[in-house]
């Protein structure tokens, strides 16, 4: 009897279910301070988010910067319904996440026919205009006094296992959006759009799901992040910074790998962190030169390391190491839409 | 014989340019047939307009009386017309067998025994050895056979070949040679194809049409368009054309052309007949 | 009537501007094929270099333009000597060249924050506030200055492009670089000679942006994004279709002043660009060749 696709190895299966327990299990054997805590919490959702960017600018190679619109319109909306009708929280995720999808298609649906760099611009675009008008969208988002959440101590850390319910969730949706044959297509798409095509792949329709998918989680990581935080304003949730660093996570952890971007959040939020508290003044271009430094030297980030390693130590198979290489290639190799078909090669 | 595929008025403006002007084409049941024609006649946007892949400036495309062009490359997917491409655009960050099951599932939507399917389809097209790597480490003649797989897994019952022969050593162009009357034989599949290798042309297809300049300046068989004396102007000029005696062009092809492309009648490769040479074996490559 | 002449003035005036900064964009997309993302940080490092000269050394701004000029030039060519030209050529190139510009644009944008304090700042000449009057129309000098000096620029680089030895074999590497190598063009050099005049562009159009606006360590990512827009709408390398391009964003952007609160005017050329793409996608980048 088959329980499960093809696709799910069992390795990946019992990894998953191992990091779900260790992580449960974690706050009370090393006793963590509430504060430790409350890192880890965030951590998690940030791995969350990292990776539904991820399938955006990795598996489709469609690099956004403008996710932070997605991710502080769910966090308002949730935040205004937990305000206002006192919902559950996990359905004021949910809407908040809906809606945020519902924009994400808005703006995405006519922008992702640019591909590459040019979608890439135009998502600059939409997050600074989002931010331009939810600053002043005081009805909502409380303009730049922003808005306060009743969030008691309790409620903090009975919210570090939804988090990593949450996140577990986000795991296992990146590996099957990998490995299903939704993913074979989109990894087509990736390479070449039109070639995708003639072969009766639906680009617009498969980014459109993506985009769809990207966004609601991405939302509900913001929703979330709102019912965690006491206080919240549009300048933090709509800012440019935030969308750069979804961007740095994916890049520094390695950009269209399935774990890499997971790596790169946790490796992010303690840099942060730690630049944040020590350098205020450079945080912005330790960013600006870490993404210099990964592009120049390592494309892949940690998981390009990680090949590295595997490749001197023989640790897998050369081939399949390629492969898994290939797949993660920055950009894929989608047509020049410039390019022309030109003589017999 | 029945028609299965028919283009009628087909016409693709880029600006100024009439890349193919009115051309009207008819693809019978079980048949090859061969389209010919000067650099920049018109033969790959035919492809592209037949395959859905851009929408005809005017006319349209028909398959067994139903419409599928000037819609998306997937209705004429489905509908079973499928293309490869001059340029081989192989998927180059899946594995062969990866690249061949995107064919599998996409081209009829389904997604059951894609696997099984592909796997078929490669020892078909003499790849099923060369299945876990990438595309990058196959010769070119691999990459057109495997531009062909891919289009093969979408189940047509179409296929528009572009220059699959062309650039490749003669020992790989008889395999290929070999490999497209199988896929008729066996496949039972309709196809054209655009070629610039002559004797390839010649012995494959049942019937040629000739493009120049975006129109369809001649059609008939092989042997006798060949000679036809507007078709050897479209190859060599006008003075060539005075030279060559007139033979009476077969189909009723509307103008004889002016300002014909410079010579470039491709120099068959000194090859002999397919059948005389063993079947190259799939790991074959130089 | 009289409002309304004022603000088509006030639109054309800008357009010459705004197609100075696109024009610096499009031409490394049209040759290269890379976005430079750090177009915004070469527009900031603009102004503020003229600033500099001018508050340090009294030096009017548009005497500094060589030295503006000059050093975004010589930038420009040490980002691609020492950073764009080591990645790959092609689509996973573009990407990779985009992230990477992009956080050479943050490098830039920190930089000047340590410098210069994120406060805004403006270069204020005595003749900051003059106009001259025309027409029953009062137009500031400072933005006729302006208007004249991008026209200027524009003229040169056209006839720079098309009538020069250098400046054709730049259009030809816009074409075919493969063809080009063939014949014996220096491809590589033509590609950071490309970057460099991009660059200059970009500082060009920050110092003379920062004559007429405040700005401080971010200005210029206004700017990336008018530029886009104006090069998806006006295609590629056309000096016409850039000033065509241009003119209509300053118009709309204009007009939309009056109709729309102000802090709505900043998301106007987005909506443009997202109704070019939906009501003309084929004015898409790589339909029209340099000339
Ligand atoms: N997307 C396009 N935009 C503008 N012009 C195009 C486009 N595609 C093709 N053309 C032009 O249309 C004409 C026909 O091109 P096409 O590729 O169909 O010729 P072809 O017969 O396949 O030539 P070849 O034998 O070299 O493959 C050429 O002049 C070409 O430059
Ligand atoms: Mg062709």
């Amino acid at each position: 009897m088959k329980l499960l696709p093809h696709w799910v190895s069992r390795p990946a299966l019992v990894a998953l279910l191992a990091a779900l327990v260790v992580g449960a299990v974690l706050p009370k054997v090393l006793g963590l301070s509430v504060y430790s805590q409350n890192q880890v919490t965030e951590t998690f959702l940030f791995v969350a988010a990292a990776l539904a960017w991820n399938w955006m600018g990795g598996y489709l190679g469609q690099v956004s910067f403008g996710h932070s619109a997605m991710f502080g319109l769910g966090g308002f909306i949730s935040a205004r319904l937990l305000l206002a009708l006192h919902l559950p929280f996990w359905l004021a995720w949910i809407v908040g996440g809906l809606v945020a999808a519902a924009y994400a298609l808005v703006w995405g649906h006519p922008t992702l026919r640019l591909r590459g760099p040019y979608f890439s611009i135009a998502t600059i675009g939409v997050g600074e205009a989002t931010r331009l008008v939810m600053t002043y969208w005081e009805d909502l988002t409380g303009g730049s006094s922003g808005l306060s959440l009743p969030i008691t101590p309790g409620l903090k850390s009975e919210l570090y296992w939804w988090a990593l319910a949450l996140m577990a969730l986000v795991i296992a949706a990146s590996y099957s959006l990998r490995k299903s044959t939704f993913g074979l297509g989109l990894l087509a798409i990736k390479s070449d759009v039109d070639a995708a095509a003639d072969v009766g792949i639906s680009p617009t329709l498969m980014q459109d799901i993506v985009l769809l998918l990207s966004g609601f989680t991405v939302g509900v990581c913001g929703a979330f992040y709102a019912s965690y935080q006491n206080f919240i304003e549009p300048g933090d949730m709509f800012g440019f910074d935030r969308s750069i660093s979804f961007v740095l996570m994916a890049v520094i952890g390695g950009v269209g790998t399935i774990i890499g971007p997971a790596l790169g959040a946790v490796v992010f939020v303690m840099l942060r962190q730690y630049l944040i508290g020590s350098y205020p003044q450079l945080y912005l271009g330790i960013y600006g030169l870490l993404l210099i430094v990964v592009i120049l030297f390592e494309p892949l980030g940690m998981m390009g390391l990680f090949f590295r390693i595997a490749r001197r130590f023989g640790l897998m198979r050369p081939e399949v190491e390629a492969t898994l290489e290939a797949k993660a290639a920055v950009g894929g190799g989608a047509a020049d839409p410039g390019a022309r078909q030109g003589g017999a090669p | 014989m029945t028609v299965i595929l028919r283009a009628e008025n087909l016409s693709k403006r880029f600006g100024g340019l009439k890349a193919v002007d009115a051309v009207e084409l008819e693809l019978n049941d079980g048949e090859i047939l061969g389209v010919i024609g000067p650099n920049g006649a018109g033969k790959t946007t035919l492809f592209s307009m037949i395959a859905g892949s851009i929408p005809p400036t005017t006319g349209r495309v028909l398959l067994e009386g139903n419409v599928i062009s000037g819609g998306s490359p997937r209705r004429a997917v489905r509908a079973g017309v499928v293309r490869t491409h001059q340029i081989v655009r192989p998927f180059q960050n899946l594995t062969v067998l990866e690249n061949v099951m995107v064919g599998a599932i996409y081209g009829k939507a389904r997604p059951l025994g894609a696997r099984e399917r592909a796997l078929e389809v490669l020892d078909f097209c003499s790849l099923r050895d060369r299945a876990p790597q990438l595309p990058g480490g196959l010769t070119l003649a691999g990459r057109k056979r495997l531009e062909l797989a891919r289009a093969l897994a979408t189940e047509p019952r179409v296929l528009l070949l572009d220059e699959v022969i062309a650039g490749v050593n003669p020992a790989e162009a008889l395999h290929m040679a070999d490999l497209i009357r199988s896929v008729r034989e066996k496949r039972g599949l309709s196809i054209i194809l655009i070629e610039h290798v002559m004797p390839a042309v010649m012995r494959l297809s049942d019937r040629v049409i000739v493009l120049d300049a975006g129109k369809k300046i001649a059609e008939g068989k092989p042997q006798q368009v060949v000679k036809d004396s507007r078709v050897i102007a479209a190859y060599l000029g006008e003075s060539a054309s005075a030279a060559a005696s007139a033979q009476p062009g077969p189909a009723g092809s509307p103008t004889p052309t002016s300002g014909a492309a410079p010579a470039s009648l491709p120099t068959p490769p000194a090859n002999p007949t397919p059948a005389s040479i063993p079947k190259k074996g799939p790991g074959g490559h130089q | 009537m009289q409002r309304f002449t004022e603000l088509v003035v006030a639109a054309v005036l800008l357009a010459g501007l705004y197609a100075t900064m696109a024009y610096g964009l499009g031409l490394i997309y049209g040759v290269l094929r890379v976005v430079n993302l750090n177009h915004g940080g070469i527009i900031m490092a603009g102004a503020y270099i003229g600033w500099l000269l001018h508050e340090k050394f009294g030096i009017d701004p548009y005497l500094s333009i060589p030295v503006v000029v000059a050093v975004s030039f010589v930038l420009g060519i040490a980002i691609y000597r020492g950073l764009v030209r080591h990645l790959p050529r092609g689509p996973a190139g573009a990407v990779q060249s985009l992230l990477l510009l992009f956080g050479v644009w943050l490098v830039l944008r920190n930089a000047a924050y340590l410098l210069f304090t994120g406060n805004d700042q403006t270069i204020r000449t005595e003749y900051s506030t003059r106009s001259l009057a025309a027409f029953g129309l009062a137009v500031s000098v400072n933005r006729v200055a302006v208007f004249g000096i991008a026209v200027l620029t524009l003229v040169v680089l056209h006839l720079f492009l098309t009538r020069t030895f250098t400046g054709k074999a730049i259009r030809a590497v816009a074409q075919n670089a493969d063809s080009c190598t063939l014949v014996g063009v220096d491809v590589e050099r033509i590609y950071s000679l490309t970057f460099g005049i991009g660059t200059a562009l970009a500082g060009l159009a920050g110092l003379l942006g920062a004559s007429l606006f405040s700005f401080n360590p971010s200005y210029g990512s206004g700017d990336l994004l008018k530029s886009f827009v104006i090069v998806v709408l006006g295609g590629l390398g056309s000096v016409m279709g850039t000033a065509v391009a241009a003119l209509i964003l300053a118009l709309v952007e204009v007009f939309a002043i009056l109709a729309l609160p102000a802090y709505l005017t900043g998301a106007v050329g987005f909506v443009l660009l997202v109704l070019v793409l939906v009501l003309r996608p084929g004015g898409l980048f790589g339909q029209r060749v340099l000339g």
